[in-house]
C-alpha cells in the first residue's frame, strides 16, 4: 500500500482557532457563568513572614450577598496537603497549603477565601475580615536565607536550602588549574514573571446528584490537575473533570497546580453551587509563579586556541516561599546546571546548584526554565573568552560546537544530544545577517562615536521528552506519554481527541494537519478536541515543548491504525487485495485501475454498517486510540544574533536587527513556528531590557502593576528575521522536535552579548539582567574614564 | 480589582457639580477623564464617599482664543487637543506634548483639566503649563479664582485646589509666532509616564535668544521651571556652548526622586541630556 | 442602582447596576458580550478596548453608568454579513493572534488608529498598536496584518 505524500504537514495553514478568537467567541474561563454561580475573592497577606494568630470573618459574613468564607483550617479538613515530592534525596519536600496554615511566607499569599454574589461584594467582604498577625523577620534574599541565624520558612524542612544538586564529569579543577585562560564572572539574572494577558482563573462546580466535580481552569495541564485533585480531594478520578478550553497564554505560568484551584473546588463542593475565581492583575504579579531568579558564579577554562577544557559553576536560585506542584522547587535550579554546557564539547564539568527559600512568591516554570539564565552564562563566558583571546565570537563557537561526527554526544549532565545543527545554524545566521557587513558597519559607527554591538547566542534545548527523563528532575509524576483518539463518523468526518491543552500555540491546527495527512482527508474534515479530561485519552497537558512531538506522534500512530483499517475495508469494497490499494487525494483505488475507487465517506459508512459490509472477522467501527512515548526525547537548537545600539546619552538600548536561525526538525506549520519564535524573542528582549520583579527589604512587592513590571509593547520589539533549518529528529515519529521556548532561551543572552560588544572598547561586561538604562548608566559611570 | 462603593452624581451644570461636591465635606472626588482616578479606585487606593462626574457638563469642553491666550475648558479631551488646528497653530508645544500622553485610547477620555488637577509628577501637561507660564481657573463655593502655574503645583499629586473647588479652565499664552519648541521625553516604554521629560520653548531674534522657557516632568514632585538655565540662553545666545551650559545648569536645579525605574542620579543625568536635546530641537525650528 | 441605556453594535440595550460597576463588566455580564476581555483593570494592557461614540476607549477604567446614552462598538460587531471584517481576515492571514486574549482590544485599537492614520508607516503602526500589550505574538504578525489591511480599509472610506 502506498502512502499519501505529505500535503498539509509543512504548509502555512491558516489557523482553525482564529475565526472564534477573532470574533470574540472564545471560551475562556471567565466567559462562563452557570446559574447560581458565586464569585470568589481572596484575602492576601500584607506581610512577608508572619504567624497567623486569629482570623475573624464574622463582619464579612454579615454583609449582604456574602455566602461563605473558608480558611486554611477549613481546607485542611477537606483536602490533603499539597506536597511536591521529589525522588532526589537532596530536595526537601515541603507543604504548600492552598490557604495559609499557621503562618504566611510571602506577601500576596492567600489566607481567606470569600464566596459572594459578585466579585465586587466579595472584595468588600475581604476588607471586613480581621486577621491578626505576629510578624516574623523577613528572609529577603538567598544570602540571608542561608545564614543560620535567619528564620527557617518551613520548620519541617529545618533549613531554607530546599534543593542541592550537582552534575560533574572529569577533573574540572585540574583542567581549570592548567588552562591557558580562565574567564570567570558572577552573573545575576533577576526575577521575572510570565504575565499572560489572561489572568489565572477557575470555575468549579460540584454536581451533588452525579457527584461529579467539574473544574474549568486556565490550566496548561488539565490531566495533571485532575490526577492530583483525585488524590487531594479523595475523589475517584473518573468523577473529576478538568476543562481548559481557550486559555489566554501560559508560558509555564499556568502549568502548576495553584492554591486557588484547590480552594475553589473545596468551596464549590461545600456549597453545592458553582464558584468562580478570576485573578486580577495585582494577584497575578503577587502570586503567579516567578522565574529565573538566579546568581551564577561560573568559570570557563580554555586552551589558547579557544577550545574549552572545563566549565565550573555554582548556581544559587531564589525559589521563593513554596515548592510548586508537581515540578518542585528543583525545576529551575537543576535545569540550569543540566544545560549549562550548552551545545559545546565540554570535557570536564562541575555544576552545583542550590535552591533557597525566601519570603517571595514561589518560583516556577517560565518558557525556557533554567535555560535562559544558563545560556546567558555560557554565552557570556564564550564572548569574554573570545575578547580575551582575540578570536571572533562566532569563530570561537564554531571551534567548540558538538559537530555532526560527534553525535550522539553525551553532555556532562547525562543528556544525550542525538543530532542537531549547531554549526549549521551559526553559519546560516552569519550569512543571514551578512556578518562581515555588520562588522564593517560597526567600525564606521564607532568612528562616528556610536556604540553599536553585535551579540550571538547559540543554544540547544531538550524537547519532546518521553518517560526516560522527567520534565523536572525528581518530580513525582510521569509526563512521558500522550495519546490520540482518531474517530471517523459515518459521514466521513474525523474527530481527533488529545490530552494536550493548546493555549495559543495552534495545536488545533497543527494536529489537524498531521491527522488529515495520515488518514487522507482535507483539513476541513478534521476537528481537533483537546483540554478536556472527560473526553481525552489520558494525557497531562501542554508544557516543556512536548505537545507536537508526543501528541503528534500519537496522532501518527492512531492515524496509521485507522488508515490500515480503511485499506482493509476499501479492499473489501473494491474486491481487491488490500496490498493493491493505493490512496490518492482521499480516494482509495486499486493500483493501475483508477476507475475502481471508493471515497473516504463510503469506507466510513461501511465501517459503521455492521459486519455485512466488512471483511470477515473485521470489527465494525473506524477509530483508534494510540499512546506514544518517545522515551528519551529530542532537541531543538538555534542561533540568535542581535544588533543593538546603546544611546550614549540616555543609556537606552535599541535593538536594530534580530536574526534567528532555528531548527525544530520537521516543521508542521511554519506560520506557527515563526509566531512562537517571535513571541519568545519578544519576551526575551523584555527580560533583557525591561522586566524585573522587585521586592523591597520588607518583602513588599514594588513591581505590583503593569506600569512597574514593564513588558514590551510593539515599539520595544524589532522586526525579526527568522530562518529555518529542518533536521528531522532521528528518534521521534514524524521527525518533529518540539519548539516554542527558544525565544526566551536565546534572546536575553544575545542582547546581553550585543550590549557588551557595543561597550567593549570601554571594557564593560554585562553580567546582570535586565540591563535597564539606569543600570547601564551606573555601569558606565563606574567604568574608568567613561562618560555618557 | 473592583472599586469600593461610592455615591454617584452626574450633574449637567457646573453649579450642580459644585453643589454636589460641597455636600461631602471634602470626601467627594471629581471624575474627569478617569484615566488616572479609575485605576486608583480599582486598586481601592482612593475611597471617596462620592464621585462627581463632570462628563455630562457639555459647557466645560471648548477651545477658545481670548486675550492672547488659548483657553481650554477643563473637560476638553486630549484627543481633541491632539487634532485641533487652533492648538497646532497657537500652542504647538501642547500638541507635541499630547503625542506623549499615553496612547490614543487614553486620550479619547483623558482631559486637560483632569491631567493638570491630578498633578502626577511625571505628566506632560503640567510641565507644559509651567513652561508656558499658563494659569488655571478654579471655581468653588467662595467663587472663582485664577491660579498661576507657579502657584498651582504643591507636591506629588497635590495642587492648591481646595476640596470643594473644580478646575474649570486651563489658559495657555499663545506662543509667539515663529517660536521654537520641543518636548523631549524618556520613558521605559512608548506611552508610559516620563522618567524625565523636558518642555522647551525658545524665541529667537537672529542669534540672540529673546526668550527661553524650560520645565521638567518626572524630575521632582512638581514641574520645575529651570529659570537659571533659561537665563543662560537669554544671556549667552543659542550656540552650542550656551546649550551645554544650560543643560548642565538644569541638572543642578532638580532634586529628583528614586524609584524602581530610575535612580535620582540617573534622573538628574537625563535632565541634562533631555534639556540639551529639547533646546537643540527647539532652536532648530525657531524662526526669527 | 442606576439604569444604563445604550446601543452596542447597533442594538439597543438596557440594564441596571451599581454606579461602581465597570463598563467592561457590564458589557461582559449584563450584556453577555464576553468578547471584550479584562486584562489589568488599570488601563495599561488594552485588552478591554471598545469603541465609545466612535473612538477607542478602555472599558476597564470607565463606569457603566458613563455609557448611558452612548453608542458602543465591540469586537462582536465587526463581522459583516457573516464574513470576517478585512482587518480580522488580515489577522488570520498574517498570524496576528495566538492565544486570542488581547485580540479584541487589538482589533478595536487598530481600527481606531487606522481611522486617524489611514496610510501608516511600520513605525507608526507600532506606535499605534503599542496601546495594547500582547505576550504571544511579539507583534510581528500584528504589524504585518495591520499593514496589509490599511489600504483595503482606506479604499473603503
Amino acid at each position: 500500500m502506498s502512502v499519501n505524500l505529505p500535503r498539509l504537514v509543512g504548509a502555512r495553514v491558516a489557523r482553525r482557532e482564529d475565526p472564534r478568537l477573532l470574533t470574540g467567541q472564545g471560551s475562556y474561563v471567565d466567559d462562563h457563568r452557570p446559574p447560581q454561580m458565586l464569585y470568589a475573592a481572596f484575602l492576601r497577606s500584607p506581610h512577608a513572614h508572619a504567624r497567623l494568630a486569629r482570623i475573624d470573618a464574622s463582619a464579612a459574613l454579615a454583609l449582604p450577598g456574602v455566602v461563605a468564607v473558608l480558611t486554611g483550617e477549613d481546607i485542611a479538613r477537606a483536602a490533603k496537603p499539597v506536597r511536591a515530592e521529589s525522588k532526589t534525596p537532596s530536595v526537601k519536600t515541603t507543604s504548600f497549603p492552598p490557604l495559609a496554615l499557621g503562618k504566611v511566607r510571602h506577601v500576596g499569599e492567600a489566607i481567606v477565601m470569600v464566596a459572594a454574589e459578585s466579585r465586587y461584594v466579595a472584595e468588600d467582604a475581604v476588607e471586613h475580615i480581621v486577621v491578626e498577625f505576629e510578624p516574623l523577620p523577613v528572609v529577603k534574599n538567598t544570602d540571608e536565607a542561608l545564614d543560620p541565624a535567619s528564620p527557617v520558612l518551613h520548620e519541617d524542612a529545618g533549613t531554607n536550602l530546599l534543593v542541592s544538586r550537582e552534575f560533574a564529569r572529569g577533573d574540572v579543577d585540574g583542567a581549570l588549574a592548567g588552562a591557558a585562560l580562565v574567564v570567570r564572572e558572577r552573573f545575576r539574572f533577576h526575577r521575572h514573571t510570565p504575565v499572560c494577558m489572561e489572568n489565572r482563573g477557575c470555575l468549579a462546580d460540584y454536581a451533588t446528584g452525579s457527584q461529579v466535580l467539574t473544574l474549568r481552569s486556565s490550566a496548561q495541564c488539565p490531566g495533571l490537575v485532575r490526577d492530583i485533585l483525585t488524590d487531594l480531594l479523595s475523589m475517584p478520578e473518573h468523577q473529576i473533570r478538568v476543562i481548559a478550553n481557550d486559555v489566554g497564554g501560559g508560558f509555564g505560568a499556568k502549568a502548576s497546580l495553584y492554591p486557588e484551584e484547590i480552594a475553589t473546588c473545596v468551596m464549590a463542593r461545600r456549597l453545592g453551587r458553582p464558584v468562580k475565581w478570576i485573578g486580577d492583575r495585582r494577584e497575578d504579579l503577587l502570586s503567579t509563579t516567578h522565574a529565573w531568579d538566579e546568581i551564577v558564579d561560573a568559570e570557563l577554562g580554555l586552551n589558547a586556541d579557544g577550545t574549552i577544557v572545563g566549565l565550573r559553576a555554582q548556581v544559587t536560585a531564589d525559589v521563593g516561599a513554596y515548592s510548586i506542584y508537581p515540578w518542585t522547587a528543583a525545576i529551575e535550579p537543576v535545569q540550569t546546571i543540566s544545560f549549562l554546557p550548552g551545545p559545546y564539547k565540554v570535557p570536564t564539568y562541575r555544576g552545583r546548584t542550590r535552591g533557597v527559600a525566601t519570603c517571595k512568591a514561589p518560583l516556577g516554570p517560565y518558557r525556557g526554565v533554567g535555560r535562559p539564565p544558563a545560556v546567558f552564562v555560557i554565552e557570556g563566558l564564550m564572548d569574554r573568552a573570545a575578547r580575551r583571546l582575540g578570536i571572533d565570537p562566532t569563530e570561537i563557537r564554531l571551534r567548540n560546537f558538538i559537530r555532526d561526527e560527534d553525535f550522539p554526544y553525551k553532555s556532562p549532565s547525562g543528556i544525550v544530544w542525538d543530532q542537531s545543527s549547531f554549526t549549521g545554524s551559526l553559519v546560516k545566521a552569519r550569512e543571514a545577517l551578512d556578518y562581515k557587513a555588520a562588522r564593517d558597519e560597526q567600525v564606521r559607527a564607532r568612528a562616528d562615536g556610536r556604540w553599536l554591538g553585535i551579540g550571538v547566542a547559540s543554544y540547544v534545548e531538550l524537547t519532546g521528552i518521553g518517560s526516560a527523563i522527567p520534565v523536572s528532575p525528581g518530580m513525582p509524576v510521569s509526563t512521558g506519554t500522550e495519546a490520540a483518539t482518531i474517530r471517523f463518523d459515518p459521514a466521513g468526518k474525523v474527530t481527533a481527541v488529545f490530552g494536550v491543552a493548546s493555549h495559543g500555540q495552534g495545536l488545533e491546527t497543527t494536529l489537524a494537519q498531521i491527522v488529515a495527512d495520515e488518514v487522507g482527508v482535507p483539513i476541513e474534515d478534521v476537528r481537533v478536541l483537546h483540554g478536556d479530561t472527560e473526553i481525552s485519552p489520558y494525557g497531562t497537558g501542554t508544557y516543556a515543548s512536548r505537545s507536537l512531538v508526543l501528541a503528534g506522534g500519537a496522532a501518527i500512530l492512531a492515524g496509521r491504525a485507522v488508515r490500515e483499517k480503511m485499506v482493509l475495508i476499501a479492499g473489501h469494497l473494491l474486491e481487491a487485495d488490500p496490498a493493491d490499494v493505493t490512496v490518492v487525494d482521499g480516494r482509495y483505488s486499486v493500483r493501475g485501475m483508477r476507475d475502481r475507487s471508493v471515497a473516504v465517506q463510503q469506507i466510513a459508512r461501511a465501517a459503521y454498517s455492521g459486519s455485512r459490509r466488512l471483511p470477515k472477522g473485521l470489527e465494525p467501527g473506524l477509530e483508534a486510540t494510540k499512546f506514544y512515548d518517545p522515551y528519551y526525547g529530542t532537541a531543538s537548537n538555534a542561533t540568535h544574533v542581535a544588533v543593538v545600539e546603546v544611546d550614549r546619552a540616555t543609556c537606552e538600548v535599541k535593538t536594530l536587527r534580530y536574526v534567528v536561525v532555528e531548527d525544530c526538525g520537521r516543521m508542521v506549520n511554519p506560520l506557527i513556528v515563526d509566531g512562537q519564535v517571535h513571541g519568545g524573542v519578544a519576551q526575551g528582549i523584555g527580560a533583557a531590557l525591561l522586566e524585573e520583579i522587585v521586592y523591597d527589604d520588607h518583602g513588599q512587592l514594588l513591581s505590583g502593576t503593569l506600569m512597574d513590571y514593564v513588558v514590551p509593547s510593539a515599539c520595544e520589539v524589532p522586526m525579526m528575521e527568522v530562518h529555518h533549518l529542518e533536521t528531522p529528529s532521528p528518534v521521534t515519529l514524524g521527525g518533529f522536535r518540539g519548539m516554542g521556548e527558544g525565544g526566551t532561551i536565546g534572546a536575553p543572552a544575545a542582547i546581553a552579548n550585543a550590549i557588551a560588544d557595543a561597550l567593549s572598547p570601554l571594557g564593560i561586561e554585562v553580567a546582570e539582567l535586565p540591563v535597564s538604562p539606569d543600570r547601564l548608566f551606573r555601569l558606565l559611570g563606574s567604568a574608568h574614564g567613561a562618560k555618557p | 480589582m473592583k472599586p469600593p462603593k461610592f455615591e454617584y452624581h452626574a450633574p449637567t451644570s457646573l453649579d450642580e457639580a459644585l453643589a454636589a461636591l460641597g455636600r461631602y465635606g471634602g470626601d467627594a472626588k471629581v471624575l474627569a477623564g478617569g484615566q488616572s482616578l479609575m485605576p486608583l479606585l480599582n486598586f481601592r487606593l482612593a475611597r471617596p464617599a462620592a464621585l462627581v462626574d463632570l462628563n455630562r457638563i457639555a459647557s466645560l469642553a471648548y477651545i477658545r482664543e481670548e486675550n492672547g491666550q488659548v483657553r481650554f475648558g477643563a473637560m476638553t479631551r486630549q484627543r481633541t487637543i491632539e487634532f485641533s488646528p487652533v492648538v497646532a497653530q497657537r500652542v504647538p508645544l501642547l500638541k507635541e506634548a499630547t503625542r506623549w500622553v499615553g496612547h490614543l485610547p487614553i486620550r479619547t477620555r483623558g482631559t486637560i483639566g483632569g491631567s493638570i488637577a491630578h498633578a502626577d509628577p511625571s505628566a506632560e501637561y503640567p510641565a507644559v503649563l509651567a513652561a508656558l507660564d499658563g494659569e488655571v481657573v478654579a471655581r468653588g463655593a467662595k467663587g472663582e479664582r485664577v491660579i498661576r502655574a507657579a502657584d498651582l503645583f504643591q507636591t506629588y499629586l497635590t495642587t492648591n485646589l481646595a476640596s470643594d473647588e473644580i478646575l474649570t479652565e486651563v489658559r495657555l499664552p499663545a506662543m509667539p509666532a515663529g517660536a521654537g519648541y520641543a518636548l523631549e521625553e524618556f520613558a521605559r516604554r512608548h506611552g508610559d509616564f516620563a522618567i524625565v521629560g523636558i518642555a522647551a520653548m525658545v524665541v529667537r531674534e537672529g542669534q540672540r535668544c529673546k526668550l527661553a522657557r524650560l520645565a521638567t516632568a518626572g524630575a521632582g514632585p512638581v514641574p520645575v521651571r529651570l529659570r537659571a538655565a533659561e537665563e543662560i540662553l537669554e544671556r549667552q545666545g543659542l550656540g552650542e556652548a550656551a546649550i551645554e551650559a544650560a543643560a548642565r545648569k538644569a541638572t543642578e536645579l532638580v532634586d529628583p526622586d528614586a524609584d524602581i525605574h530610575a535612580s535620582a542620579d540617573y534622573r538628574r543625568h537625563l535632565t541634562g541630556v533631555l534639556t540639551k536635546r529639547a533646546l537643540t530641537r527647539a532652536i532648530g525650528v525657531a524662526r526669527g | 442602582m442606576v439604569t444604563v441605556r445604550l446601543k452596542v453594535n447597533g442594538v439597543a440595550h438596557e440594564g441596571r447596576c451599581e454606579p461602581r460597576k465597570l463598563l467592561v463588566d457590564f458589557i461582559r455580564e449584563d450584556l453577555g458580550l464576553t468578547g471584550t476581555h479584562v486584562g489589568c483593570e488599570h488601563g495599561i494592557c488594552g485588552a478591554c478596548t471598545i469603541t465609545f461614540n466612535g473612538e477607542a476607549a478602555r472599558s476597564c477604567i470607565m463606569l457603566a453608568v458613563q455609557a448611558d446614552g452612548a453608542e458602543l462598538a465591540t469586537v462582536e460587531g465587526l463581522m459583516r454579513d457573516g464574513k470576517l471584517h478585512p482587518l480580522q481576515e488580515a489577522f488570520r492571514e498574517h498570524h496576528g493572534l495566538q492565544c486570542g486574549f488581547c485580540t479584541p482590544g487589538m482589533l478595536m485599537t487598530a481600527l481606531d488608529f487606522l481611522r486617524t492614520n489611514p496610510s501608516p508607516s511600520d513605525r507608526e503602526i507600532r506606535e499605534g498598536i503599542s496601546a495594547v500589550l500582547c505576550r504571544c505574538t511579539g507583534y510581528q504578525g500584528i504589524v504585518n496584518a495591520v499593514r496589509a489591511a490599511a489600504p483595503i480599509l482606506a479604499s473603503e472610506r
